[in-house]
């Protein structure tokens, strides 16, 4: 059976392009021009994915994902337009699960799609994973060793608490604050440098060129990012 | 009516001289009749397009001309300067010299001078102006002009009798002084030295008294020692006709010392109120240009004027609807609306009148029209109990002057606003014109590509292979996202530029955000190496991580633009005095010599027209980092390449980097013996 996405975007071009290309992906798209109408279709046909326009004409964005999330868990994407930083995290943090800036290109929608499925699908293949690897990076769960190669990468613990939050997250955004809660706590939740310069050791750890990360991406005024495989 | 003097030597006939290349001068003596004069000579000068100048010689009998005369002086000026002759006053002792001094430095071709009235004696002498012109004018021509009604002036009216009869009592008191001294001395000196005794009691006297009774004390002195002292004595025969000579001489002599006393004493004086006026001029000029606005200007001349005259002083210019307005200093009753009529009448005749003058004196101001080349443009108004002190030759000259000083700077000051507003609207043109031009060409480009590749997609679905068509498509996004770039800086230019930007500081580590502008660009750095070489221990700054990311893509960009493909670029950073000194270092073909700055201004191309970009990146990038409190810069490496700098300052209180919190450390032991999900 197709995974069953929801389009709530009220431009009808963008419809008719995203429509486009998820058909041809296999998926099947329902679309939505308003909010309300967005929030209904979303109880009737329970999709797997639901795609959100931040500039609806009924209502806000923030109010769709807060009644969404009231009885629902399921994965919501952002699409939003450049320079709306603080909203997006407003937005991450109320619930949503990722998001994608307008212009964006058909790779990087599909790819956030793939990992927003993987995230609803049944947990125990996400739970069971003894193992992950990111390129040269391995991360042995059971045992709480990182390698690098055939080297064994030394974390301190708070870094390899932030990798596993990463990990456990990986493909999809982490705000700054969802990061510091999991890792350091709710009270830490203001604390961006310090988890800056945890992420910066990280990388200088993990990373060839901690300049240029390939793994541990930025999302710059949002949050971080690790690579799906 | 015009005509060769009379006695002008026989010169050949010059062939006519070229109209307008003509000066022409006109000498204004104290009487009314320079008026007509003026008034002959403009219409010479304006018949042959002649430059011309109006010329009064100031000697130091002006002083001793009554009231009325000084100011029909005064009056002629203006009537010249109005009627666009250059009107010139100079101070001096000998008319006719001052003239044709004047004349010869100007390359004056005629002189007009009114019919001579000298006295009968001078005349007869030979010692009139016209005639001295006469002798002296070599190439000049000398025009005689005769007053249509003379019986108005045949006779100038002279000095006015003014008796200091207290001066002539010191004076004889001088001599009467002398003459004891004589007496007593009388035994032991030759006649001779009692003359010289006496000669120094002139000299004496003619230092300190006026020329009156300086000639009298030598006359009177000459007489006494006649009378006292040459045999025979008691009387003023003469015994011996040597003594008659010793006698003639030293009147001679007295005569010549009180004369040439009181001549210097003249230029003393002279040479005192031009140093006090070219004071008061010059603090006028200096505080004039160092104002910025008319309101400052009128100001600053109001409170001068006051300061030198020591009255009150008003400005009036006119306002809406041409109606003369109080612009600065202080306001006067007029009850009766006659001093208003006055100011008008100034305003409009750019003529002196008002109070102690010859015109309209029934009010209590004292008028000065405001000249600015050739019209009037304000007046000036005074108000003093003593009238006659502004109105003395001397003050008023120096008021005229400092009311053209005050008209001219109101002039430039009008003038530059103009040109000011002229200049910025210019500005707001080519800008506008810069901004479409180049806009439109940015969004053309990459639309016209677009357009072009979907519809070869379109078109040829079939006939296409697979590699044509990717590359099609790879173009279409490719320029797709080039304008969104361009769209983005636009946007982002004009919310910096408007302030609308707060800059959202936080601690940041730079690599992370050159790592963050570095993956953004990625897919367009594949031509161009990039190296990085940061210090590990480079501290924490205080910017806005998405704007400063924003400030390495533009000059990334930049760079990648204008340099060709496989050359590397470098970014590096380090500490040096408290601030972040940041490099983006290229190995292209530099920055054109004296661009570096202009390079940062908005929608600067270094080549006009090319198709490398709206011309906002560098601009955006210098609002981003003087918004920072840092500043850009390029310049060229000596090796080759441009190089792009700019700081950042260190704030204080950095988190410490490579230090971990131990409380942090803590708390993560406890959730992770004690996993909270």
């Amino acid at each position: 059976m197709k995974p069953i996405i929801l389009l709530i975007e009220d431009d009808p071009r963008i419809r008719r392009f995203l429509r486009a290309s998820l058909v041809t992906q296999g998926y099947e798209l329902i679309e939505a021009g308003t909010g309300r109408e967005g929030l209904a279709l979303a109880a009737s046909r329970v999709p797997e994915v639901v795609l959100l326009d931040l500039g609806l004409p009924d209502m806000e964005g923030l109010e769709v994902i807060k009644q969404l999330r009231s009885w629902s868990e399921v994965p919501i994407i952002i699409l939003s337009a450049r320079g709306q930083e603080r909203d997006k995290v407003a937005n991450l943090d109320a619930g949503a699960d990722d998001y994608l800036t307008k212009p964006f290109g058909m790779g990087e929608l599909l790819a956030r799609i793939r990992v927003a499925l993987r995230r609803a699908a049944p947990a125990e293949e996400d739970k069971q994973e003894a193992f992950y690897s990111l390129g040269p990076i391995r991360v042995d769960v059971e045992r709480r060793l990182v390698f690098r190669g055939p080297e064994e990468v030394h974390l301190t613990p708070i870094e390899y608490k932030l990798l596993s939050v990463l990990l456990k997250h990986r493909g999809k955004v982490v705000t700054h604050r969802q990061l510091l809660k999991e890792v350091w706590g709710p009270s830490y939740v203001e604390q961006n440098p310090y988890l800056r310069i945890f992420i910066l050791n990280l990388r200088r750890k993990l990373e060839d060129d901690p300049a240029r990360p390939q793994y541990l991406l930025t999302e710059p005024g949002v949050g971080y990012r690790l690579r799906e495989a | 009516m015009p005509g060769p003097a009379s006695g002008a030597p026989p010169r050949p006939q010059e062939e006519p001289k070229r109209a307008g290349s003509e000066n022409l001068l006109v000498c204004l003596d104290p009487s009314p009749f320079s008026i007509p004069l003026i008034r002959a000579t403009q219409r010479i000068a304006d018949a042959q397009q002649a430059k011309w100048f109006a010329m009064y010689v100031e000697t130091p009998s002006h002083d001793r001309l009554p009231r009325e005369n000084q100011e029909q002086v005064a009056q002629a000026l203006y009537l010249a300067a109005k009627l666009g002759a250059q009107a010139i006053k100079v101070s001096g002792f000998r008319i006719g010299d001052e003239i044709l001094a004047f004349a010869r430095e100007n390359q004056v071709s005629k002189i007009f001078v009114g019919k001579p009235y000298a006295r009968r004696w001078r005349r007869f002498l030979g010692l009139s102006l016209v005639d001295h012109l006469i002798w002296n004018c070599g190439p000049i021509d000398i025009f005689v002009i005769s007053g249509e009604g003379e019986e108005a002036l045949p006779v100038p009216p002279g000095p006015k009798p003014r008796l200091r009869l207290k001066e002539y009592l010191v004076a004889a008191g001088g001599v009467g002084v002398c003459t004891g001294l004589a007496f007593i001395l009388f035994p032991y000196l030759a006649l001779t030295n009692l003359a010289m005794i006496y000669l120094l009691t002139v000299v004496i006297i003619s230092s300190f008294l006026a020329r009156g009774p300086a000639l009298f004390s030598s006359l009177f002195s000459v007489a006494a020692f006649a009378f006292f002292f040459v045999p025979a004595y008691y009387s003023f025969a003469v015994a011996n006709t040597e003594y008659s000579i010793t006698l003639l001489v030293m009147l001679l002599v007295s005569l010549l010392v009180s004369g040439l006393t009181a001549r210097i004493r003249h230029q003393a004086r002279v040479a005192r109120t031009q140093e006090r006026q070219t004071a008061a001029l010059f603090g006028m000029s200096q505080n004039l240009t160092a104002m910025n606005s008319l309101e400052e200007l009128l100001q600053i001349a109001v409170e001068q004027i006051t300061r030198i005259f020591d009255c009150r002083v008003t400005m009036l210019m006119p306002g809406r609807e041409d109606k003369l307005e109080i612009r600065a200093g202080q306001p006067f009753v007029d009850d009766d609306v006659r001093e208003g009529m006055v100011a008008k009448w100034v305003f409009k005749h750019g003529h002196l009148a008002g109070a102690g003058t010859g015109t309209l004196s029934a009010v209590k101001g004292i008028y000065l029209p405001l000249i600015a080349s050739q019209h009037v443009i304000g007046v000036l108004r005074l108000e003093t109990h003593q009238p006659e002190r502004i109105l003395a030759a001397d003050s008023l000259r120096l008021l005229e002057a400092l009311g053209s000083q005050v008209g001219l700077a109101i002039e430039r000051e009008n003038l530059s606003r103009q040109a000011q507003a002229a200049r910025l609207q210019i500005d707001a043109e080519q800008m506008r014109n810069t901004l479409l031009s180049s806009v439109s060409h940015d969004l053309r480009t990459p639309l016209t590509v677009i357009a072009g590749s979907a519809s070869s997609l379109l078109e040829g679905e079939k006939n296409l292979d697979a590699d044509t068509k990717h590359e099609l498509a790879q173009s279409i996004y490719e320029e797709a996202r080039r304008l969104d770039r361009l769209v983005y800086n636009l946007l982002e230019m004009s919310r910096l530029q408007s302030g609308e930007v707060k800059l959202n500081k936080e601690w940041n580590v730079l690599e992370e955000v050159i790592g963050s502008a570095l993956t953004q660009l990625d897919p367009q750095l594949h031509d161009h190496p990039v190296s990085i070489a940061l210090p590990a221990d480079l501290p924490l700054v205080q910017v806005d991580a998405l704007l400063m990311e924003r400030v390495i893509i533009n000059l990334l960009e930049n760079s990648m633009k204008y340099t060709p493909s496989g050359t590397p670029l470098k970014i590096s950073g380090r500490v040096q005095d408290k601030e972040i000194f940041m490099t983006v270092a290229d190995r292209g073909p530099g920055l054109p010599v004296g661009q570096e700055e202009r390079i940062f201004e908005k929608f600067y191309q270094v080549a006009p027209g090319s198709a490398r970009g709206a011309g906002l990146g560098l601009t955006i990038c210098r609002s981003i980092i003087e918004a920072h409190g840092g500043r850009i810069r390029a310049a060229n490496r000596p090796e080759g390449g441009a190089v792009f700098s700019f700081t950042i300052p260190l704030a204080e209180g950095a988190p410490i980097l490579d230090k971990h919190l131990p409380e942090m450390q803590k708390n993560h032991r406890d959730e992770a013996d004690h996993p909270a999900d």
